[in-house]
């Protein structure tokens, strides 16, 4: 039972960084929320609303995401995009992930 | 629909009082409307109410959904937590001490008009002053439980630089002391004094006297006259300027010039402060009338005041020679660091 718990914690911790940049990659053109989660999962990876909507927010007021909304279908939809800031740091990010993912390898060859 | 918007609008309720609360009810409808949407085209037909409560089941209890939403789940975070233990540790320690020399000198002061030792009334103060020391915690710790709360939700950049979180270097270890650098333990030390100092004189005045105790009545002479009170303002006055410089020390973990000047003005002002003091007549409580209607007989009374007049002076002789020792070691500290420079 215990060992359930912590193991998924570990997952969520782990998955938590990785969602970050998933998002930002996505974002290049912009999406609402609930699109990108589609694209997410689509693309094999599932999150959870309640960590995805919270996050996008999180990003935006940290400046490496805009927000806009747009009335469509009539209904109002908040579009996302990435900012000229978080355009600047995607690439730095990506270079990170990449060193996590070939040190990561090797270690656990 | 109706059920999403009664849905969202309870998400509302528990969401935290941050801005774009109301953009972030307009999200959430618009995504549960999109979802309900889609169920419905992959069901084949319109949306009904069936869907409406499976969606909303699966989406999670309006609590659970604010919850995501909050920045600050906590009352104090992690930002602040040490500073605020750091403070708990020297309030508590501060009160510790404090109240038990105040429950010491009733304990004394009983002895001397003769309740024995160990007898109910003696048993009594000891309970007294232990209660007395957990309820004044308690509240301490309420007090400062606020203020750090208050200190998290609007100081943003409030942050204390401990020692460790600076650059740290080991050679440090093996060094002799320098002479700019300053001893944490003195400070606290002082801070809690100081800040008891400022709490009792602020607070519990009718603590500053003593207690006689004859048979069922008690009987209470105040240390200090009412002259003493338009002093107040002033020790207040010092006393805060002492807590701040020292807290500004704590931070910053050195000495500086000015610093140093401000402490020889502060020291400088306490001297003055004591000197008029003990310039002044009439400061003093204990007087042959404040005794008119104690049970002691006229020779009792005199005999008190006289021992109390006497200490009260040498109580004030002390102070003013550990002021001007502080104030000595301020001066000579200034002018071995300019010399330095």
């Amino acid at each position: 039972m215990a060992n359930t718990e912590s193991l998924e914690n570990v997952v969520l911790e782990l998955r938590r960084g990785v969602i970050v940049l998933a998002a930002l990659s996505q974002l290049s053109t912009e999406q609402y929320g609930y699109s990108l989660l589609k694209q997410l999962s689509e693309q094999g990876l599932e999150v959870d609303q309640g960590t995805l909507y919270p996050l996008l927010r999180r990003l935006e007021a940290q400046g490496l995401l805009e927000s806009v909304w747009k009335l469509e279908e009539a209904r109002p939809r908040r579009y996302y995009v990435i900012s000229a800031e978080g355009k600047k740091i995607l690439p730095k990010l990506k270079k990170e992930w990449a060193d996590i993912v070939s040190v990561m390898k090797k270690m656990l060859a | 629909m109706k059920l999403i918007n009664r849905y969202v609008s309870e998400v509302g309720k528990h969401l935290p009082l941050i801005q774009g609360r109301e953009d972030i009810e307009k999200e959430l409808r618009s995504t549960l409307e999109d979802m309900l949407e889609e169920r419905a085209e992959k069901a084949g037909k319109p949306a009904d109410e069936a869907m409406e409560i499976e969606l909303l089941k699966e989406y999670g209890s309006p609590q659970k959904v604010a919850m995501t939403y909050n920045p600050h789940p906590y009352l104090i975070g992690p930002r602040v937590f040490p500073f605020f233990l750091m403070i708990l540790k020297i309030v508590f320690f501060g009160i510790a001490i404090g109240l038990s020399v105040v429950t010491i000198i009733q304990l004394l002061s009983q002895l001397s008009t003769g309740v024995a030792f160990m007898s109910p009334d003696f048993m009594k103060t000891i309970l007294q002053g232990v209660g007395n020391i957990i309820s004044t915690a308690i509240a301490a710790f309420g007090y400062v439980v606020v203020a750090f709360v208050l200190i998290e939700r609007f100081v943003p950049d409030f942050k204390i630089d401990f020692e460790e979180e600076k650059e740290w270097d080991p050679a440090a270890l093996a060094k002799e002391p320098d002479a700019d650098s300053i001893s944490r333990s003195e400070l606290i030390a002082e801070i809690v004094f100081t800040f008891v100092g400022l709490a009792i004189l602020n607070f519990y005045p009718q603590i500053l006297g003593m207690y006689f105790f004859s048979g069922e009545e008690s009987f209470f002479i105040p240390i200090f006259s009412d002259v003493f009170l338009k002093f107040i303002p002033w020790i207040n006055l010092i006393f805060l300027a002492e807590i701040a410089v020292d807290i500004y020390l704590l931070r910053n973990a050195v000495w500086t010039t000015a610093t140093r000047v401000a402490k020889i003005i502060i020291e400088g002002a306490s001297l003055v402060l004591a000197i008029v003091f003990v310039r002044t007549t009439d400061i003093i409580g204990f007087t042959a009338e404040s005794f008119a209607n104690s049970p002691f007989t006229p020779e009792q009374a005199e005999r008190f005041v006289t021992v109390a007049n006497v200490s009260i002076t040498i109580g004030i002789i002390v102070v003013v020679v550990i002021v001007s020792v502080e104030l000595i070691k301020a001066v000579i500290g200034l002018v071995r660091s300019l010399n330095r420079k």
